[in-house]
């Protein structure tokens, strides 16, 4: 509550606060770029939201490892807007000078190319995660755009697949919850299921339905599909976590909670709760603490010349990074590190998690 | 007003002459007209129970029934509210924020996995009156500033839905309080305690609507405002008592749709709106006000779900099943409204 009224009241700019601040920014601004290059990089964080849980992690491991390097860390939050995120960036580039690392998730796929343009003429170093055109290549903007990191959906897709035909021991029916019809990640996820499903033949896929990425339109559907299929629903395979809890909700109201094994994919708490009490079988999660960390320590250490981007081979450059599985087997040690605990990663092994280039 | 209204009036009849000798009319004709039309609702529901049984037998089992049930009880509490403000000519938006909001207050306030609260029933009582706080407050928006529900109302949506998010913090928390849970686990006779909420809130509703002044004076609002107004009807306290009842109902809503899935995130309601206006359209209420009620909502209501769940049961490509929905709503609402005595469609 606290909070609320304070930034209701800085809301409210008087004219002579904003010309202030203007003749500030301003004199930041002319002040001579040689006097700030001595100084030590500026650590820069640009994600999409604070208030998704997601980010919130993000943030934390870029903290964890700007502490571990002894610099300072900005995190600059766009709302969902890309033209704020944008002009954050740039302002950012402007008061350091160039001096700077950033890591970035683009707020939407077009934004990479002014990003890394801006810091590329700055002659700061940047990685960018998850969002980039197709047509925009680190190797273009040597060596200022060091490294883009995305998550393979084929693979999530396909890894939860077989956990889950094998917890229910390799063979029967199973349904499927996919996201919405045409996002890439629901693609791609599907992709993966119907790769593992060739390679099973004694598991049966009895329906494969929409439920939009949303736990409440899981709940619904996985009532109806509970009509149709009954007992021969042996397993549920989901395209992300909340539509599994979704899921999970709709056979604890038939008593079936723990006796259906369900899989999905990011690791939010809900699953991996659920994980611990063996209601679902697993979750996979592309570990926001290492992103948010990892993607600073690969650009800082291009910027301190650690090594040279530009004799870097292709697969460190654009990589699909490794997902964590958090299952049966792993979950108490994951929840004690993870959750309970902040997570240790070794930032120095800058390349531990590239599992091959990103396909075209 | 007379005069203008006249010749517009013959103009219609000249049209209604002309388009009985279409298919609809004249179906409705042959079986005796507006009475029959009245019951067109309950036909849709008939025929589609039967046909989907023909098709799957598993339709009719009573573990089916009780799941159709139970997945009615949220959007027919939620368009018990919407009844009454559809029936008066108005449109309440705001249903998925005033959702979101009462599910956001009946789980911080209950035990959770995010703060120490533990108030357990009074989170619920909470839950209902922030819900009927959001209704009261769409009726003073409309009443004293003067804004049209649609706009009024929309503002409430966002308004409860940035609430939400911001109290959330973005993320889904979950409802650990065991009693309020039992609403979506425990059994009656067979139906979940949810079945039961909603049927409690239909028997309220259709009790206000038949049985009370404010029933009656929100049926004459909706056929004309201005003739209730001549008659005494306080019309300004009428629409915001009824928006207030509104949000009542919503706050229920949210309630139990934080009780079946065990937690709450801003987007719990989700897709809500449409369900509900939908459901109140295709039991017969019209969308221009004073015609229709609860009794057709119930009917409504039951025949999205079984719609729902029929195509689940047929195994009908999720691809498509939107575009059946679709076209179902144009056809119930073609068959349960006399459009021929429409004077102007908008």
């Amino acid at each position: 509550m606290k909070d609320r009224t304070i930034s209701t009241r800085s809301g409210m700019v008087t004219r002579r606060t904003l010309m202030m601040g203007a003749t500030a920014g301003v004199a930041a601004l002319a002040m001579p770029k040689v006097l700030r290059a001595q100084d030590n990089p500026t650590l820069v964080t640009s994600i999409r939201s604070l208030s998704n849980p997601y980010h919130a992690v993000w943030k934390t491991g870029a903290e964890a490892y700007a502490k571990a390097v002894g610099l300072e860390h900005v995190t600059l939050v766009s709302e969902g807007n890309s033209e704020k995120g944008i002009a954050d960036i740039k302002a950012m580039l402007a008061k350091t000078g160039g001096n700077m690392v950033l890591n970035s998730d683009p707020n939407d796929t077009p934004d990479a190319r002014p990003i890394v343009e801006a810091c590329a003429k700055a002659g700061a170093y940047v990685v960018t995660q998850w969002n980039k055109p197709p047509d925009l290549h680190p190797k273009d903007f040597n060596p200022n755009y060091v490294s883009h990191i995305e998550f393979d959906g084929i693979s999530s897709g396909k890894t939860i697949a077989e956990i889950l035909f094998k917890t229910i021991g390799g063979k029967g029916g199973i349904v499927a919850l996919g996201g919405l019809i045409s996002t890439t990640a629901a693609i791609e996820r599907k992709k993966g299921l119907d790769e593992a499903l060739a390679a099973n033949p004694d598991i049966k896929l009895l329906d494969f339905q929409v439920a939009n990425w949303k736990s409440t339109e899981a709940f619904d559907l996985m009532g109806n599909l509970l009509t149709r299929f009954g007992d021969d629903i042996k397993g549920i395979w989901a395209a992300n976590d909340d539509m599994g809890s979704g899921a999970l909700e709709a056979l604890r109201a038939e008593n079936l909670a723990g006796k259906v094994p369900i899989v999905g994919v990011d690791g939010i708490k809900t699953a991996v709760d659920a994980v611990r009490t063996g209601e679902f079988a697993c979750t996979v999660t592309s570990d926001p603490f290492w992103q948010g960390g990892m993607g600073l320590a690969i650009g800082y250490n291009a910027k301190i010349g650690k090594f040279d981007p530009t004799k870097e081979p292709p697969e460190h450059r654009e990589f699909y990074g490794k997902a964590v599985l958090i299952s049966r087997d792993n979950v108490e040690e994951y929840y004690k590190t993870n959750v309970e605990a902040q997570p240790t990663v070794d930032w120095n092994d800058l390349w531990g998690r590239v599992t091959g280039a990103i396909r075209t | 007003m007379t005069i203008s209204t006249e010749p517009l009036k013959s103009v219609s009849d000249i049209e209604r002459t002309t388009l009985m000798t279409l298919l609809p009319g004249r179906i409705a004709a042959l079986f005796g007209g507006r009475r029959w039309r009245s019951l067109a609702p309950l036909a849709v529901l008939i025929a589609l129970c039967v046909l989907i049984t023909i098709a799957n037998p598993n339709f009719i089992e009573l573990r089916n029934l009780v799941r159709v049930a139970n997945s009615a009880a949220v959007p027919l509490t939620l368009a018990m509210g919407l009844t009454f403000i559809i029936l008066m000519g108005s449109i309440d938006l705001s249903v998925e924020g005033t959702l979101s909001v009462a599910a956001m207050v009946v789980v911080l306030l209950a035990a959770n996995d995010s703060n120490g609260n533990d108030y357990g029933w009074l989170a619920v009582l909470a839950a209902i009156a922030a819900g009927t706080a959001m209704g009261l407050v769409s009726g003073l928006v409309q009443t004293v500033l003067r804004i049209p529900s649609f706009m009024a109302t929309l503002g409430m949506w966002f308004i409860g839905l940035g609430l939400s998010v911001y109290m959330l913090g973005g993320s889904a928390i979950r409802l650990n309080d065991a009693s309020i849970r039992e609403l979506a686990l425990t059994r009656l006779l067979g139906l979940p305690l949810a079945v039961w909420v909603a049927a409690g809130a239909f028997l309220v509703a259709a009790i206000i609507q038949y049985y009370t002044r404010l029933g009656r004076h929100i049926l004459a609002i909706g056929g004309d405002e201005d003739v209730a107004k001549l008659s005494g009807v306080n019309v300004a306290r009428v629409r915001v008592t009824a928006f207030a009842l509104a949000g009542f109902f919503f706050g229920i809503a949210g309630v139990l749709a934080a009780a079946q899935l065990g937690q709450s995130h801003a987007v719990i309601g989700d897709g809500r709106l449409f369900a509900a206006v939908t459901a109140v359209v295709v039991g017969g209420t019209a969308l221009t006000g004073g015609e229709g009620g609860v009794v057709n909502t119930l009917i409504g209501v039951l025949i999205v779900t079984v719609l729902a769940n029929g195509m689940i049961l047929l195994g009908i490509s999720p691809y498509i099943q939107q575009t059946v929905q679709g076209l179902m709503i144009i056809a119930a609402v073609a068959l349960s409204l006399d459009r021929m005595r429409l004077k102007i469609v908008k």
